[in-house]
């Protein structure tokens, strides 16, 4: 059974001072894949500057707009549609043998080739002498410890929006254990790296309709590769393995690789974005 | 000096035999290749040697030939000091130095493929993970990326010097932007307006070829489809310290420079903005590091890059050279293994030998560093330009305890050397007016394209200008001289 949704992200720019020369880049549209099918993308800008699909660094589709008028305000407004089937995340789980899964992460070959989902990055380092933080315990499955890490974190970090910001690392996040899906993410992404199991950032949109967290904004989860299985999300803000109300924009190794939208901007003085986020179910 | 005393050049050349002299020999005769230069030198005395050196510096001068030293309180432009006694390496040594070069570049280039693809060579244990896993340089943008032609490293910088036992060691591989070739022609145009009469009585190899091979190995990087395709030159802009090279190589090659804002991007393909309406760009020759190619990709407030510069790179539709992410391999700590990365790739023993190195990751190896430092060189990994080495032999008690300190505190950051003993060529001193022995080293540079190769015959000898010093870098005081590769 598939079901349809359409997602609105809305972005205004101000600028203290006029600019004559921009360029943005969003990473907000929906990938492709197993479980989503994109339809149509209707992109709107206040200033009727020119669009552009393109890509980023890791293949994930971006928009780009551009623009040489002098303005001092843009909103942007860019609606999806999209087909999302619906799943049980747990059919993804097969049963399989556990030691032989703790030999395979240790090896030389499956450090190499899962190495960027494996070092830590200035979102996700553990400050020292917290890297046990969280302990794998080897009698039971891979799949299971990443269960009970994702009730960990999301017992240990009180949802609070406003007390952190895009900047915020886990050093502060581990004295003030409060914030929002941003550093649930990362804080999830770096203890299971930390227990040698490849770790990546999400970003996409919640379907809230049944009370999540998420604040209309775009959300995070983390995606943990299991060997045999695949990478499989976690969704620690909320307690939940990622379901069919989680729509996927792109991943990366942590909220750096994966930022809504990057600016760049021929202008001197200050600017404020407000973003905002609307996900609606058309059954 | 009394100008009716004229005193012959080499009067008062004081030859320590300790040091490996390049012209004389132990009993004070001068090697044959320089016998000839040396009577010709002969004939002119130390006065008339110093009005042709300055003629030469005016010259240099004049043409806006200058580099910008950095320093913690301001930045100075300088003249590069020039030498007017050339170097000569002979026809045999040169072959060794040219194969030696190549294979480096190629086996270099390989490895970089296979880092940035399968990985095999960390995967058989040949090299350890941590070299790209605390590589600041490895992006992981770049995996699976194929560069047009198969090429990361078009361009290479190998640092060679001779060493008392008479053979050649290779000190480092810059393949990020490596500069100095400028210097090479301007030093060979300097030499033959101050004393055309020499070179009539040698076979020297032209080093002024350089900028046709290099547009001839960048076109050769062409993205498929394109079939007469447009380079150009990126440079940081006036303010860089090699700015004058950026310039003197676009000029040469008969290219566009253009600095970051000259450019955007459309649609994934690269245009360069004229008066007569865009113009599509298909290769582009960058001394813009990686990090400040694409705002949009790398560092967002990086004035000097093209938003969207890397989406058309990774599209196939413009190549840069040298590709991003080659700066991985121009680690300190990635030069120890060259010799199990040419036999990885290639099979073959290293041509030209590497200074034995010990990396401070080891915790046998950091043992032996801090106890020995007195005897070593004390290299960051990831510095150019010679900033932060010390010299063992050098410091006081005081400042070898500092060093440990450092090392301790982050022993990936740092590698060390024996303190090598590089030759020494005589060099004119302004100070006391007259020749001594300076420490020279050897810039060689090397192109790699798509089935194409080329090493420049000559390079940038340079010399470091104060007494005993060992270190040459233009940023740290050092001089240069002319290099002659003979003819067979």
């Amino acid at each position: 059974m598939s079901f349809e949704y359409s997602v609105t992200y809305s972005a205004e720019n101000k600028y203290e001072n006029p600019v004559e020369n921009a360029s943005w880049q969003f990473l907000i549209v929906p990938e492709d894949n197993d479980t989503q099918e994109l339809i149509s993308v209707d992109i709107k800008n206040s200033m009727q500057a020119r669009s552009e699909f393109s890509q980023n660094g890791y293949g994930f589709q971006t928009i780009r707009i551009n623009t040489k008028e002098r303005l001092q305000k843009i909103n942007f407004s860019v609606s999806f549609k999209l087909k999302k089937l619906s799943f049980n995340p747990f059919d993804q789980i097969p049963l399989f043998d556990i030691v032989s899964n703790y030999e395979l992460v240790q090896s030389l070959t499956f450090k190499v080739d899962f190495e960027p989902f494996l070092r830590q990055t200035k979102y996700t380092v553990l400050p020292e002498g917290t890297e046990n933080l969280f302990l794998f315990d080897s009698s039971i499955s891979i799949f299971e410890n990443l269960q009970k890490l994702n009730n960990w974190v999301y017992n240990f970090i009180h949802f609070n929006a406003g007390v952190t910001h895009v900047n915020t690392v886990l050093d502060e996040i581990i004295k003030k254990p409060e914030g929002v899906c941003q550093d649930f993410t990362h804080l999830f992404c770096a203890l299971s790296k930390a227990n040698n199991i490849p770790a990546r950032y999400v970003s996409g949109y919640l379907h809230q309709g049944n009370g999540y967290f998420g604040d209309s904004q775009m959300h995070a989860w983390a995606e943990a590769y299991i060997p045999q299985v695949g990478w499989i999300g976690f969704d620690p803000t909320n307690h939940l393995l990622v379901n069919d109300n989680h729509i996927k924009v792109a991943h990366g190794k942590d909220y750096n690789d994966c930022s809504p939208l990057k600016g760049v901007v021929y202008s001197q003085g200050a600017n404020e974005t407000v973003h905002s986020v609307e996900v609606q179910a058309e059954q | 000096m009394n100008p009716d005393v004229k005193k012959p050049i080499f009067s008062s050349y004081i030859n320590n035999t300790a040091l490996f002299d390049e012209v004389f020999n132990i009993n004070g005769t001068a090697k044959n290749v320089y016998q000839k230069l040396f009577e010709l030198y002969g004939n002119h005395s130390i006065q008339d040697y110093v009005q042709l050196n300055n003629k030469a510096k005016s010259s240099f001068f004049n043409q806006g030939i200058t580099f910008q030293v950095y320093d913690k309180k301001e930045t100075q432009e300088k003249i590069f000091p020039f030498d007017l006694f050339p170097r000569i390496i002979d026809e045999d040594e040169w072959e060794i130095i040219e194969r030696g070069a190549i294979q480096r570049s190629k086996a270099l280039n390989l490895f970089l493929w296979d880092i940035y693809h399968d990985k095999k060579i960390i995967k058989d244990g040949v090299v350890p993970l941590d070299l790209i896993s605390s590589s600041a340089n490895y992006l992981h943008q770049m995996i699976g990326v194929d560069p047009p032609g198969g090429i990361y490293n078009h361009i290479s910088g190998t640092d060679v010097i001779k060493h008392s036992d008479g053979n050649y060691y290779v000190l480092e591989d810059n393949i990020r932007c490596p500069s100095g070739v400028s210097y090479v022609i301007c030093n060979r145009t300097a030499l033959k307006r101050a004393l055309f009469g020499v070179f009539n009585h040698y076979k020297t190899h032209t080093v002024t070829n350089y900028a046709e091979n290099l547009l001839d190995i960048l076109e050769s990087v062409k993205p498929k489809g394109v079939d007469v395709p447009n380079c150009v030159v990126i440079t940081p802009g006036m303010y860089n310290s090699a700015f004058y090279e950026h310039s003197y190589l676009a000029k040469a090659m008969g290219v566009e420079l253009v600095e970051g804002r000259d450019l955007f991007v459309e649609n994934d393909f690269v245009y360069m903005k004229t008066i007569r309406g865009p113009i599509k760009v298909d290769v582009i020759y960058r001394r813009v590091d990686d990090q400040f190619l694409d705002p949009l990709e790398f560092r967002a407030d990086s004035s000097l890059g093209v938003p969207g510069l890397f989406a058309a790179y990774i599209k196939g539709n413009v190549c840069l050279a040298n590709a991003p992410g080659t700066g991985v391999a121009d680690d300190k700590a990635i030069y120890t293994y060259m010799p199990q990365i040419i036999k990885y790739y290639l099979d073959e023993t290293p041509i030209l030998n590497n200074v034995h190195t010990y990396h401070c990751s080891r915790p046998d190896e950091l043992k032996y560093v801090l106890e020995h430092i007195h005897e070593l060189v004390i290299k960051p990994v990831d510095e150019a330009g010679g900033y932060g080495i010390s010299i063992g032999n050098r410091l006081t008690k005081a400042e070898i305890k500092v060093v440990q300190e450092e090392i301790k505190q982050n022993p990936r950051k740092y590698i060390a050397q024996p303190i090598m003993s590089l030759s020494v060529h005589p060099t004119y001193i302004d100070d006391s007016e007259s020749f001594e022995q300076r420490h020279v080293d050897l810039r060689t540079f090397t192109l790699l394209g798509n089935k194409k190769e080329f090493v420049l015959k000559g390079g940038l000898s340079r010399v470091a200008l104060k007494k005993g010093n060992l270190i040459v870098n233009s940023s740290q005081g050092g001089g240069s001289k002319d290099t002659w590769v003979l003819k067979k």
